[in-house]
């Protein structure tokens, strides 16, 4: 087996200067947590293919600084190889890429796959493998992704843990604007009284420097005298807005507030997705070892349970103001955040008394800001596990099969492509390579295609068995599909299953470089604990550089 | 074939396989987009040349020798190494152009690689030389570049494929003269400029301090250059009175350089900007009648941290300083400057990688904030903030790289069936076929990080904006005889305007270079100087305007010069004829330089393009290429992918049609 060992330097939390400058660009995106996490993690890729996939991967990975990687691979390297793998150079031909150790053996040792932080495997692979591997990744709950790459066609698959919540999921700008005004407290209505008192007296130059929410909290109090309530339907806010309007003396401040009213007045909401992370089982119930998340989450529910509003995240916008108006402003929604963020950590203390939990988990303090800040944008991914097909038989879709059959009527969809690659992948699992196997080929493993001769017969049984799964899903999902549309996906899921032949199995550069920085691009999600990654299943079509993706 | 090339017959057929291997490919930029460009182009074996196995049985010989031409002006510097990956620490200040061809040559040695550290502005890169490629693939960082190469390109008719990142995003497009839009139909916003009071007598933004001590004070006391920075001019709204009072000061600050090495030298600056110009300032009633007057301080007011501890912030970027830490980290970052001056560095510029600049100008500005009472910042907000620094990641440049060779691959089918067409019609006009569409059925590729559906979506390519001022123009080449050994039959603009007239029905027309209008029918000062003298001559990457100036006029003549044959005289091709140049369009606003310029949050978002000078390498220029924010915008509105198909012909070749 090969052991492609990076030695890594012990990772540093506080990242010196040079680390930093060499990783300044990247830190913008995810942050010296996410650096941290990308160091500390250790990725296992399974190739036994040709493998540029993985390799590109690879590549996008080591370059951020991912701490370790190995590589599991029996293949020889022969020329073909060096036309995709830029890995290996002239010099390594007809060397062992990797010592030859079966993947059975290695697999054999359930422990050899504790270290790695993330499994990724390409096809094609022996079936007994790729199952062992999906089972030893679901028990240990390590992320674990699968990719195909054939000429024009690529796929990957992602299994999460079972619970995979996401703090920093870095929304919109636009979107996390929490400003409160229609349930404004006591501090900041004060404020806003005192800069708006003489609001109808006041010089032109003074009224052109009020800060447009005060502005707003000042006609929303009109409003409110007017007529004895809130103004929160969508009528109610535009009447507001004519308010503004009526008033404006062409001044850039009435303006912000004119164009603010129908964003920034609504009654602060707790999103559905939010909702299902306080209602969690893991939030209900939490043990002494419980991740900091579900405590946090716990904490931040009775919060909520006690106000009916998440923590205020604290950010203001520009506008246009006076620099120590808007200074007084910021520190404002600065406080009540940080009184709120209080208040929870509070929570967060008792509850780790009540659990019983070691001083060693202690929950860092700037977990539970960083929590309370994004609390209206957390997300929780509940993993599923890969599909695997059985040989030879009708695979299953279970819980999605409806959701599945209805995308065999969206135009969009790369539902035909999955199924293609799944009659791939029953192919290999059922087809063994004649002895002795051409060096090239990956061990145990017969493509479909892989001789000029058995092109057409391979063609046929892969779109035979690709048809039989079309079947199987419409049949679970018992909802019929009437032609045209039937006729035409079959037409369909042929013309995949041809051209999947016609490759042999050969990637094409170009395509293993996109669909290696899509898997790539993912993967650093997972590890880093940031932003919203595909779940769970992705296509891509290259000729026409589409993608799509599906939940299996 | 060869088995290193099975993945690529495999995919797109064995025709375009020898087209693409016969190609001849001129790649602009070696940095994160460019490294993964050249890796996929040879790795898909592009410029490896073709030989065939029983001599040239059938498939036409290449129009020209194939190869890649990488051309790169940068060297490798550290924080390209996250994402640039054919480069490694040994390679630091290496040309990148020079290193990328090393390293990549043996992912496939039969490319032939031609790597030139020079910047494409030079003028040995003429629209002949980019005649002499079938495609050009655009890695470049700056908008100057861009627009450039764009023009280039669509002077030559040669198809160009432009790509860029930040962050997550990131966009790949095809472009080709009179088929598709260019770079430029859409104005690109520019950097914002602010006016020179605002910076260095009212500021009330961080960036207006941050801005002041880059492009104000370090420079007066560490540059040479006389040049006005780009982002502070002067506007109508300053106040002259005022501006000559700021030019007295800046006199008076140039004075103090005398003292740079002396014990004095670090108060006499602080007290000179911070208290001395600050007190003049407040001194004008006028000016803080609705502002907060400033404040200022004193050198020997404030506590003095040691040395030691000054060098020790300077390391702590994350966290805002105080006023005594900002003071420390002043004269720590002064010192090392001046230290740095008097060891012979005869200008030292802002460069956010340079620690030591950084240091100065986040404590300079954050000193400033305090006496103005603006918001104080982190140096690592103040880095992004002055450096315009946009977030760049090898995963982006990765897809990016991959679409745009994608889209290359399209390009070359469509002159594969274009080529093909014309050796059957022996050579006669060639009428594209409904199943040839344009490019090669190229789109317009957006990677979108926000949408997990959609990573990646297309459109159609727009066609050209019949306004552009770029592309709606007829481009045409100016043919100059040599001159003989006794200097005789040298052209002048005598003969120019005489062959306008004479050979290509011209009557009424302006005539203008880079350097503006040389003649015009009022205008005939120059008429007996040689071209030369105007700057037109072969080898000169400029080009020479000819506008109509009749009522109705016709499209603009846009000329590039190349030397005539021997015993050619001074012509201009000779399809060119007045009587069939098209009418001019409805005139197109200029690119705006305020209407849609991008607004400091949007440029701390990575998403501002920077307006540069020609070859001037300013301090923010080296994020990986900056995503055009317009076109951003459109892709978020934009339909998702048509129903593409994959059709295998009869002759097994695949046709990637959509
Ligand atoms: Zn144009």
């Amino acid at each position: 087996m090969a052991n492609d060992r990076v030695p890594t330097p012990p990772p540093l939390h506080d990242l010196p200067t040079a680390k930093e400058k060499r990783y300044d660009r990247q830190l913008r995106l995810w942050g010296a947590s996410g650096q941290v996490a990308l160091e500390e993690a250790h990725i296992l890729l399974v190739n036994t293919g040709s493998g540029v996939t993985g390799i590109e991967a690879l590549k996008n990975l080591v370059l951020p600084g991912v701490g370790q990687f190995s590589i599991l691979d029996s293949a020889i390297v022969c020329e073909e190889d060096l036309g995709v793998n830029f890995f290996l150079e002239d010099e390594s031909l007809g060397k062992f890429r990797a010592e030859e150790t079966p993947l059975e053996s290695f697999l054999q040792k359930d422990d050899n796959l504790k270290p790695f932080t993330l499994l990724l495997v390409g096809a094609p692979i022996d079936y007994a493998s790729l199952r062992k591997i999906r089972d030893l990744a679901l028990a240990s709950q390590t992320p674990l992704f699968y990719t195909h790459c054939i000429g024009f066609f690529s796929h990957f698959s992602v299994q999460l843990p079972r619970a995979f919540p996401v703090v920093d999921t870095h929304p919109d700008p636009t979107a996390t604007q929490d400003l409160r005004l229609l349930k404004p407290w006591s501090e900041l209505q004060d404020f806003a009284k005192r800069m708006t008192d003489d609001l109808e007296t006041m010089a032109q130059h003074d009224l052109g420097h009020v800060p447009y929410v005060c502005l707003l909290l000042h006609y929303i109090d009109k409003y409110r005298t007017q007529h004895g309530k809130l103004p929160e339907s969508y009528k109610d806010k535009t009447a507001v807005r004519d308010m503004v309007r009526a008033e404006g003396k062409d001044e850039e401040n009435f303006e912000e507030a004119y164009a603010a009213v129908l964003k920034s007045l609504n009654p602060p909401t707790i999103p559905s997705a939010v909702r299902d992370v306080l209602s969690a089982p893991e939030t209900q119930s939490l043990t002494s070892v419980s991740s900091s998340f579900w405590l946090i989450a716990n904490a931040i529910q009775r919060f909520v349970t006690k106000y009916s509003v998440l923590p205020l995240p604290g950010a203001v916008p520009d506008m246009k103001a006076r620099s120590n108006d808007y200074i007084t402003l910021q520190q404002i929604y600065k406080s009540k955040a940080r009184a709120d963020c209080a208040e929870v950590t509070a929570s967060v203390r008792s509850l780790e008394k009540s659990t019983n939990r070691s001083a060693k988990l202690e929950i860092p303090v700037n977990e539970i800001e960083n929590f309370c800040k994004n609390a209206a944008h957390i997300h929780l991914v509940r993993g599923r596990p890969l599909q695997l097909i059985t040989p030879g038989e009708k695979p299953s879709f279970g819980d999605r099969a409806k959701a599945l059959r209805s995308e065999l009527t969206n135009p969009e969809s790369l539902m035909g492509l999955y199924l293609a690659f799944l009659a791939f992948d029953d192919f290999t699992a059922t087809h063994t390579p004649p002895v002795p196997a051409h060096p090239s080929s990956p061990t145990g493993v017969l493509v479909p295609g892989a001789s000029d001769s058995a092109l057409e017969a391979d063609a046929a049984k892969l779109t035979s068995t690709a048809h039989t799964y079309l079947d199987a899903l419409i049949n679970e999902s018992g909802n019929r599909l009437e032609d045209p549309e039937y006729s035409d996906l079959r037409a369909e899921i042929e013309k995949y299953c041809t051209e999947i032949a016609r490759a042999g199995g050969a990637e094409l550069h170009n395509m293993a470089s996109l669909t290696g920085g899509l898997v790539s691009q993912e993967i650093i999600k997972v590890i880093t604990g940031q932003y919203v990654g595909v779940d769970n299943v992705c296509l891509v079509e290259g000729v026409a550089s589409r993608m799509g993706t599906l939940k299996v | 074939m060869q088995r290193r090339d099975r993945g690529t017959v495999q995919a797109v057929g064995a025709p375009l396989t020898v087209r693409v291997k016969n190609s001849r490919v001129l790649l602009i930029g070696a940095g994160g987009i460019g490294c993964e460009l050249l890796k996929n182009l040879v790795c898909c074996g592009f410029g490896s040349g073709y030989i065939p196995p029983n001599g040239a049985n059938g498939i036409p010989s290449p129009k020209h020798t194939p190869g890649i031409t990488v051309i790169d002006l940068d060297t490798i510097d550290l924080s390209n190494l996250n994402r640039q990956f054919l480069f490694r620490k040994q390679h630091i200040k290496k040309p990148k152009a020079l290193v990328a061809k090393e390293t990549a040559l043996p992912f496939n040695p039969a490319v032939n690689i031609d790597a030139q550290h020079a910047s494409i502005f030079d003028p040995q890169y003429t629209v002949a030389f980019f005649r002499s490629f079938d495609i050009v693939f655009n890695a470049l960082d700056n908008l100057a570049a861009r627009r450039h190469v764009n023009r280039m390109c669509l002077a030559a008719d040669v198809p160009l494929i432009e790509s860029g990142t930040t962050g997550f995003n990131g966009q790949a497009q095809a472009i080709q003269k009179g088929v598709t839009e260019c770079y430029d139909c859409n104005p690109k916003p520019v950097q914002k400029s602010f006016p020179i009071c605002t910076i260095r007598s009212t500021p009330s933004q961080p960036i207006h301090c941050i801005v002041w001590a880059k492009s104000y004070l370090l420079p007066e006391l560490f540059g040479t250059s006389e040049e006005e920075a780009n982002d502070m001019v002067e506007t109508e709204g300053d106040d002259q009175e005022e501006v000559k009072k700021l030019r007295a000061e800046a006199q008076a600050l140039k004075k103090i350089r005398g003292l740079m090495g002396t014990s004095e030298f670090a108060k006499a600056v602080f007290d000179k900007v911070f208290y001395e110009d600050i007190e003049r300032l407040k001194s004008m009633e006028e000016m803080w009648q609705t502002r907060k007057k400033p404040v200022s301080i004193q050198f020997d007011t404030i506590d003095k941290l040691s040395a030691a501890e000054g060098a020790a912030l300077a390391s702590q970027d994350q966290q805002s300083w105080t006023l005594v830490e900002n003071l420390a980290v002043f004269c720590h970052s002064l010192a090392t400057l001046t230290g740095r001056a008097q060891a012979g560095e005869s200008s030292i510029d802002f460069d956010k990688d340079d620690k030591d600049t950084l240091d100065f100008v986040t404590s300079a500005s954050n000193l400033r904030s305090h006496v103005f009472g603006v918001l104080l910042h982190s140096e690592w907000e103040v880095k992004q903030m002055a450096g315009n620094i946009i977030p760049a990641i090898a995963t982006s440049n990765a897809l990016t790289a991959s679409l745009s060779v994608m889209l290359g691959f399209k390009v070359f089918r469509g002159m594969l069936a274009a080529e093909s067409e014309t050796a059957t019609t022996n050579g006669h006009t060639m009428v594209m076929k409904p199943n040839n569409p344009p490019l090669g059925g190229s789109k317009f590729i957006f990677l979108n990080p926000r949408s997990t559906e959609r990573i990646i979506t297309t459109q159609n390519l727009a066609r050209p904006n019949p306004a552009c001022p770029v592309c709606s123009p007829v481009y045409a080449e100016l043919h100059i005889p040599p001159v003989d050994a006794d200097g005789n039959g040298m052209s002048t603009l005598q003969d120019l305007v005489g062959i306008l007239i004479g050979n290509n029905d011209y009557a009424h027309f302006t005539i203008s270079t880079e350097a503006g209008v040389i003649y015009d029918e009022d205008m005939t000062d120059n008429y007996s100087s040689p071209l030369a003298e105007l700057g037109i001559e072969p080898g000169s990457s400029g080009f020479v305007t000819i506008t109509d100036d009749d009522e109705d006029p016709r499209a603009d003549l846009v000329l590039s010069v190349t030397a005539a044959p021997a015993d050619g005289g001074l012509s201009i091709e000779s399809h060119i004829s007045y009587g069939k140049l098209p009418l001019k369009p409805v005139p197109a606003a200029p690119p705006t330089e305020s209407g849609t310029a991008p607004d400091v949050k949007s440029a701390m978002n990575g998403i501002a393009l920077l307006n540069r000078e020609k070859r001037k390498r300013g301090a923010g220029d080296d994020g990986d290429d900056e995503v055009d924010a317009a076109a951003a915008k459109r892709a978020k509105a934009a339909p998702t992918a048509s129903d593409a198909v994959v059709t295998i012909d009869d002759d097994g070749a695949i046709l990637l049609d959509d």
